[in-house]
């Protein structure tokens, strides 16, 4: 009898130990392999403000949200990963769409390899470690980014919505309490977040294609001149900043755009998808090497995959049997140039051969597109592993400008790989 | 008659002399401006550019000046705003971070007052005046970095009371070029080029409340779905940013620069402007009204009447705030506008005290000041408050905030309150 009660002890012990091991490799900090594409489930989430932005490296700062005085959190470097994806409105963005101090989901993991992290290298258990009075986490070491959104990107992939509930008003400022829930019907009762908002006179409130200001709800008898009013779950879409918050508040967010319907938030994101489909048809499509084959006299057979999170129509245009050019890139996303001689002059040009797309499971930062170029003349640079950037050829010819390219005769290691140094420390 | 013939030469190049050393001191001659004085806008190194890189925080960035070659090729030139200058966007004021990377500004700059106190790398005088090579052209690399006004293309246009008469638009597939022309807004002579400007299917059009898109223009026949249209000199405001422009480095436009937004009427500009102006009066509410220090009087136990001057180009609700009576906190800062503050806050590192009295001046009021003068009265005058130093002050009437970690100094190393120029890439 006792040793069954063991025995029963032990396998109890086991069990609570596997279910302990699995929840401690779900919370361990993940470092992504070189040439292949890390699982989202993996990345260490967090969120924040965004503080600065040196967008021709693709990195910034953010002042990370670790439930304690918000105000006090020293801006956090980041670096965006090569594939690393950036949503802003619902819609693909680049860094510099992003103004000041919007708030931002972040999926980070550690620096793939430390030796050249763009931003500081951080001992891995900062995510555990309470920095003063700014609370735990505002420093993870997971600072390169993998997933980068607004909160009404992150609303809309999580098919997520707030239903206002009530209203406190006074001078054209207030605050606002929502409530966070899932869109779809069947889970509509559930509540993901309650939050109490700040708004002001300068929160832009989106409906179809009006701009209204809090005068014009207040005119409409919408909102109250002045005081509380309930506002029964009126679903809307937020955008999210931050502002120093008076009295004794630590952290309250602030309201800075307010979508009223959908067709007001098909037109903010149209407005984004569009300026980025012009932005990366004039700094190519990013894509790693997978292979490469080389021939005689300089020709080569390239294949590369292309990185995800772009909108549709810039992947249809890779088109098999059309003309293409491939030219290296590193990290950072940055071209390489020659001073007079552009980007264009150094790229490797030749024809798509193959362009094949993935069915299923097309893991995050891909985009499952594999396309295959054949060129006479492969340049350094295009070697399995390595960033590169791929135009089709019904793209415009330009020229990126000076910050976005490396001369390549000029260009030295910190140029490839740029040191942290621009950070500031800030003394805690 | 030799002789007289070469005193009349001698006289001659001597009077042509004079007139080209009086217009050239008069214009352009690089000025720097004085500690406690507010330098005059006519003196200012005046171009435009696109935002390239904003450190806010420290109140400096960078933007590619456009020269006479090609404008992709610029390298970024770092500037620094001067204590007391002016942001404006959209027609009102505003602060770096509130102007999107890629908006083309207007600027106008100055040597640095102090070189060795720069927070950008200090460029030799004449370098407005150098081809920097590679087809860049002349004047991308100007040594008058120390900016007094900073302004985006509607700003520049309300400012000078000017508008864009768009004379044709050349459209296909929602993309295109616009001719148009800055002219006088209430008519008379045009003395600027025709400019040749794109835009694309993310131009936002405003229209009284309305936002609309190239689409919806082409729904309403307004504009062609294809093809050329002259419009007629339509005046309207243009936003105004950079993208490249097609075209190999070789051949196409050297310089092209590209419409984000078009204000087709006034209230759509008053809207824009109402936006920026109360996200601005929140801003400086929370950060305190920036002035200088005119003099001290100090009197005993540390106690002290400071006179300043506040800083010009806030929405004027702001100085009203400024009334003679009411309690008020004044705080040490820096050329940054950085407070000096340490983890306790503004709030609680400041002087405590009462305005005596708030004066405005009558006459011309340089750009960067205000024309109101307060004097304070404190019974703990603190470090930093001193003759020709800058400070920040709040009036009771102001919320009580904490600012965020980046926005103060904390032990006052001179490095934090000097930032070097070295974060600034060299290309």
């Amino acid at each position: 009898m006792t040793q069954l009660r063991f025995v029963r002890r032990l396998a109890v012990f086991f069990y609570g130990a596997c279910l302990l091991t699995k929840l401690a490799i779900a919370d361990e900090p993940f470092r992504p392999e070189p040439g292949e594409f890390p699982p989202l489930d993996k990345a260490h989430s967090y969120r924040g403000e965004l503080v600065f932005v040196d967008h021709a490296n693709r990195r910034g700062s953010i002042r990370i949200d670790g439930a304690g005085r918000f105000r006090f959190a020293g801006p956090s470097p980041f670096a965006m990963l090569p594939y690393g994806m950036i949503r802003y409105r619902g819609a693909p963005a680049d860094l510099r769409d992003i103004p000041l101090g919007t708030v931002l989901h972040v999926k980070a993991f550690l620096p793939p390899d430390p030796l050249i992290s763009s931003v500081p290298v951080l001992p891995l258990n900062n995510r555990l470690k309470k920095l003063g009075y700014a609370g735990t986490g505002v420093a993870p070491a997971e600072n390169h980014v993998f997933l980068l959104e607004d909160d009404l990107s992150h609303s809309l992939r999580h098919q997520l919505i707030w239903e206002l509930n009530e209203i406190d008003i006074r001078n054209f400022s207030g605050t606002l309490t929502a409530t966070r829930k899932p869109e779809s019907e069947q889970d509509k009762g559930a509540v993901v977040e309650t939050a109490t908002f700040s708004f002001d006179a300068a929160t832009r409130i989106w409906r179809g294609r009006e701009l209204l200001e809090v005068a014009d709800l207040i005119g409409e008898d919408m909102w109250p001149v002045s005081g509380k009013r309930e506002i029964d779950g009126q679903q809307v879409h937020l955008g999210l900043a931050w502002k120093p918050t008076p009295g004794g508040v630590f952290k309250r967010f602030h309201i800075v755009d307010i979508w009223l319907d959908r067709a007001a938030l098909d037109r903010s994101t149209r407005r984004q998808k569009e300026n980025h489909k012009d932005f990366i048809r004039s700094r190519w499509m990013p894509a790693r090497v997978d292979t490469v084959e080389y021939g005689k006299f300089g020709t080569a057979k390239v294949t590369v995959t292309l990185f995800g999170g772009m909108d549709e129509s810039l992947y249809a245009d890779f088109k098999q049997g059309s003309g293409g050019m491939l030219a290296a890139s590193e990290n950072t996303l940055k071209h390489w140039a020659s001073g007079t001689a552009g980007t264009a002059q150094m790229a490797g040009k030749g024809t798509l051969t193959e362009v094949r797309s993935a069915a299923e499971n097309i893991p995050m930062g891909s985009s499952g597109i594999q396309v295959t170029l054949e060129t006479d003349l492969v340049t350094e640079g295009f070697r399995p592993g390595r960033i590169v950037r791929i135009r089709p050829d019904t793209w415009p010819l330009v020229e990126v400008p000076r910050e976005e390219y490396l001369h390549d005769a000029q260009t030295t290691h910190e140029d490839r790989f740029p040191t942290p140094d621009i950070f500031p420390s800030f003394q805690r | 008659m030799t002789y007289l013939k070469s005193g009349c030469w001698f006289t001659a190049s001597w009077i042509g002399l004079l007139l080209l050393a009086s217009h050239a001191s008069a214009d352009d001659e690089p000025f720097r401006p004085e500690v406690g004085k507010f330098p005059p806008l006519k003196n200012a190194h005046a171009y435009r550019g696109e935002l390239i890189f904003v450190d806010h925080a420290n109140r400096r960035g960078s933007i590619r000046v456009a020269g006479t070659g090609k404008f992709y090729r610029n390298d970024p030139q770092p500037f620094a705003m001067l204590p007391y200058g002016v942001i404006r966007y959209h027609g009102a004021p505003a602060e770096l971070r509130d102007i999107p990377l890629g908006t083309v500004m207007h600027v106008r700059a100055f040597l640095p007052p102090d070189p060795k106190l720069s927070t950008v790398p200090v460029l030799p005088v004449d370098n407005k005046d150098k081809d920097v090579g590679h087809y860049r052209g002349t004047g991308t690399a100007p040594a008058e970095n120390h900016v007094l006004l900073f302004e985006d293309e509607p700003s520049h246009c309300l400012r000078e009371r000017k508008v864009w008469k768009l004379q044709q638009v050349e459209i296909e597939g929602n993309v295109g070029k616009i001719i148009a022309r800055r002219e006088p807004r209430d008519g008379g002579e045009a003395e600027e080029p025709t400019e040749e400007l794109t835009f694309d299917a993310a131009t936002r059009i405003w229209r009284g409340r309305e936002r609309i898109h190239v689409a919806d223009l082409i729904s309403e026949e307004a504009w062609p779905e294809a093809g050329k249209k002259q419009l007629e000199g339509q005046a309207v405001l243009l936003g105004i940013t950079w993208k490249p422009a097609s075209g190999d480095g070789l051949s196409g436009a050297f310089t092209q620069f590209h419409i984000s937004d078009i204000w087709l009427d006034d209230e759509a500009i008053q809207q824009a402007a109402e936006f920026q102006k109360e996200t601005h009066k929140s801003f400086v509410r929370s950060r305190w009204m920036p002035a200088w220090i005119d003099a001290v009087e100090y009197g005993k136990f540390g106690r002290a009447t400071v006179t300043a001057t506040l800083f010009g180009g806030m929405d004027a609700s702001l100085y009203s705030d400024f009334r003679e009576g009411i309690g008020a906190q004044m705080n040490g800062a820096e050329n940054t506008l950085k407070h000096a503050a340490g983890h306790y806050g503004p709030g609680h590192m400041a002087s405590d005290g009462k305005l005596l009295d708030v004066t405005r001046a009558s006459g011309d009021v340089p750009l960067g000041s205000s024309g109101i003068q307060i004097r304070f009265e404190t019974d703990l005058i603190i470090e930093g408050i001193r003759t020709g130093r800058v400070v920040r002050v709040r009036p009771e009437g102001w919320p009580k905030m904490q600012i965020p970690r980046e926005e103060y100094l904390f032990n006052n190393s001179p490095e934090d309150r000097f930032p070097k120029p070295d974060i600034f890439p060299e290309y």
